[in-house]
């Protein structure tokens, strides 16, 4: 899975738009369930070649989006394209996508093998064609010596890879992939955003959901801020922290009451937003340095103590607290 | 539709993988088709050995023997000589016969004289049946020697010597029987246990594959397959059609190993074939029907199994898959009428006894797919829905 240049790979053609259009395109797209807005007014567009991410903590409406996106919903209003086609009505265009869900979804009782021959021919793929894209999509996961095994025996990591084969098997202009490294090892995790960089490079479209800010830095080319479904910032990471100007991540790992904590940090002057997550609180901050004396000082106030702190630069994670107040996985 | 047949292949490649499918469909109908028949088996033929005791010796005593041993109650009825009543008694005590008959000393006399006497039955509440069957025969025996008495009073009566009583009385009593016991099957064959239970038991088991699928269904969609499914070109219908199609295929293949099973071991009697497997086409249809009314009903696996063991249950005990429909209550027999198997088991019931051809399974067929398009009307709204919530 390390490596990136595959001759399988390099075969592949994702190029159903013109150059330089966008593969994927919505437009103030809303759904709403019930009362309960899920997504509202989101647009965004994708390029054949580059991996888009849709970053935001669970229910920000990214699952529900992607799920627009590949016809599985009908927007309320909007429209998304793919390769200037409407998902609404129109079920041929699904055979633009590949849909990698969040859950694994294939059959325990039949092997990897078998289940990559059924959706495959759900894609209207036969013969020795069929048999070359199974093998194919085997190998890019590196489960050609696996395909005899029922899935039921398989790891968790290997699970995730075949979910993402089965994905694969029509190559697919858009790839859409929900979550695709949640409860993986970190090793299976690295080699799924290895992947996903190999793919992007042959020139397929990539569509990424995460909440997990350090994958997004590293595989997306832009990344799309989801919170309370409305898509609250857009760019490149470059462009996304520059609009933090000069300001610093500041973590500070204490013990006691962190929300009394964070609070207290909130009063010190330089300290933009403080959000309690895993364990820390997050802060972010104008001068990090020159702010954590006070910092220190509000701790002891609050009768917390701090046992180490991190300053960092700006990052998406300190992007989306500028954003929304909260941490990323609160 | 080329997506129905990818699904149907992969459920029915499933299905065969799991061993249970082949207990369901085949191995379990089969084997209690066997052992109702067997359990069954004196309710198509009666037959049970009668001690007479004669310590009569007469010229009636002589009558009523010959009449029981008449080729007529041959195939219902043997009858053994026992010397004595408390030999009779001991015998059917121990059940080596069914029931006995005493004849008692002066019987014949009595029969011409003014005596009063009468024919003793001896039996057990072991075979309730012998016994009843033995006091029939001894009644109308007794009221033909009431009527013999009549018709020789009447002789003398009319002018015959008091001399020709004797030979009045013997001659009376070699007439025939009035009443006789004798088999009466529902049409030109008897109905054979096994040719009654082998399709009960095979539509029974066949009401499994609703549970089965349905239970599939939903576990399908908890995996995130039938979203997987729905993300690829295919419409929600085909995936249902799908679904259909592969229940369709095994229960044809179910019901017809069965058949051919249970009729070359068990010697089971479908009927004419084409009729037969027209029956069994026409309740695979409606066990889809009641399938995808089940998947549409249910919200989790859960509901599903629930509704899905109801539904069987509930056609199985009306419909008349454990007992023998035709010798059930009246309100029974209208209320399976109401149900798709209690239609096919009376074609079926039809085809072996009657040996009738197609003529003989229109109304139950068109039955059948009339119950199953008002389920599958439902059905298709309702099912619709789970494939696409």
């Amino acid at each position: 899975m390390s490596e990136i240049r595959d001759p399988a790979l390099a075969a592949r053609v994702h190029l159903p738009s013109p150059a330089g259009a966008a593969l994927l395109s919505c437009t103030s797209v809303t759904k709403t369930f019930g009362s309960r807005v899920a997504v509202d007014g989101v647009s965004f567009e994708v390029a054949p070649g580059s991996v888009y991410g849709l970053l935001g903590p669970n229910g920000a409406g990214k699952t529900t989006t992607i799920k627009m996106v590949c016809g599985l919903l009908d927007p309320d209003s909007g429209s998304i394209t793919i390769a200037g086609r409407s998902t609404r009505g129109d079920i041929s265009v699904r055979d633009l996508v590949g849909y990698v869900p969040q859950d694994v979804a294939l059959y325990p009782d039949l092997t990897a093998a078998e289940n990559l021959e059924f959706l495959g021919r759900l894609y209207r793929l036969r013969g020795s064609l069929l048999a070359e894209r199974v093998s194919e999509a085997l190998a890019l996961t590196d489960l050609s010596d696996r395909r005899g095994d029922r899935v039921d025996s398989f790891s968790g990591g290997m699970k995730r890879r075949l979910n993402i084969a089965a994905g694969l098997l029509h190559h697919p202009s858009l790839l859409v992939l929900d979550e695709p490294t949640v409860g993986v090892d970190p090793q299976s995790r690295h080699a799924i955003l290895e992947r996903v960089r190999a793919l992007q490079e042959t020139g397929m479209a990539v569509l990424y959901t995460t909440h997990y800010m350090e994958e997004a830095e590293r595989v997306c080319d832009r990344v799309g801020i989801m919170d309370q479904g409305k898509l609250i910032a857009e760019g490149s990471r470059r462009e996304l922290v520059a609009r933090l100007g000069e300001k610093d991540r500041i973590d500070l790992i204490a013990s006691g009451n962190l929300e009394k904590l964070a609070e207290a940090c909130r009063a010190v002057a330089g300290v933009e937003q403080a959000a309690v997550a895993d364990g820390r609180v997050h802060l972010v901050a104008e001068d990090g340095r020159r702010v954590l004396p006070a910092l220190i000082e509000a701790a002891g106030r609050s009768g917390v103590a701090i046992n180490s702190v991190e300053v960092s630069e700006a990052d998406l994670e300190a992007v989306f607290l500028h954003l929304t107040g909260t941490a990323l996985r609160e | 539709m080329a997506a129905s047949l990818v699904i149907a292949r992969k459920d029915l490649r499933q299905r065969l993988r799991d061993r249970s499918a082949l207990t369901i469909g085949l191995i379990a109908p089969v084997a209690i088709a066997a052992l109702m028949s067997l359990a069954f088996r004196g309710a198509d033929t009666f037959h049970y050995t009668l001690g007479v005791v004669d310590a009569d010796h007469g010229p009636v005593a002589a009558g009523l023997l010959q009449a029981l041993q008449q080729p007529s109650l041959r195939h219902v009825v043997t009858v053994r000589i026992i010397p004595t009543e408390a030999d009779a008694a001991r015998q059917v005590k121990g059940k080596e016969v069914a029931a006995a008959l005493v004849i008692p000393a002066g019987f014949s006399n009595a029969a011409s004289g003014t005596a009063q006497t009468s024919l003793r039955t001896l039996s057990s509440v072991n075979n309730t049946i012998a016994a009843s069957v033995t006091e029939s025969i001894a009644s109308s025996f007794v009221a033909q020697i009431n009527a013999d008495r009549l018709s020789v009073a009447t002789a003398i009566a009319a002018g015959a010597p008091s001399s020709a009583v004797p030979d009045l009385t013997a001659a009376a009593s070699k007439l025939q029987l009035p009443e006789q016991l004798t088999q009466r099957p529902l049409g030109a064959h008897a109905v054979k246990a096994i040719s009654y239970m082998a399709p009960a038991m095979a539509i029974f088991f066949l009401f499994f594959t609703i549970s089965f699928t349905a239970r599939s269904f939903f576990v399908d969609r908890t995996q995130g397959m039938i979203e997987r499914m729905r993300a690829a070109p295919i419409r929600p219908l085909e995936i249902l059609l799908g679904k259909a199609l592969s229940v369709f295929v095994f229960g044809v293949a179910s019901l017809t190993a069965i058949a051919v099973i249970t009729s070359a071991v068990f010697g089971a009697d479908w009927g004419s074939p084409l009729a037969a497997g027209t029956v069994c086409l026409a309740m695979v249809i409606a066990v889809v029907c009641l399938t995808a009314l089940v998947i549409g009903l249910a919200r989790t696996q859960r509901q599903a199994e629930g509704i899905a063991s109801a539904v069987i249950f509930v056609l199985a005990l009306l419909g008349g898959n454990f007992i023998f429909i035709s010798v059930a209550p009246s309100i029974m027999r209208r209320i399976a009428l109401f149900t798709p198997n209690g239609w096919a088991l009376r074609a079926f019931t039809d085809l072996s006894t009657t040996g009738g051809g197609m003529g003989a399974v229109v109304v139950p067929v068109l039955a059948i797919l009339g119950f199953s398009s008002v389920v599958g009307a439902g059905a298709v709204l309702l099912a619709r829905r789970a494939v696409t919530s």
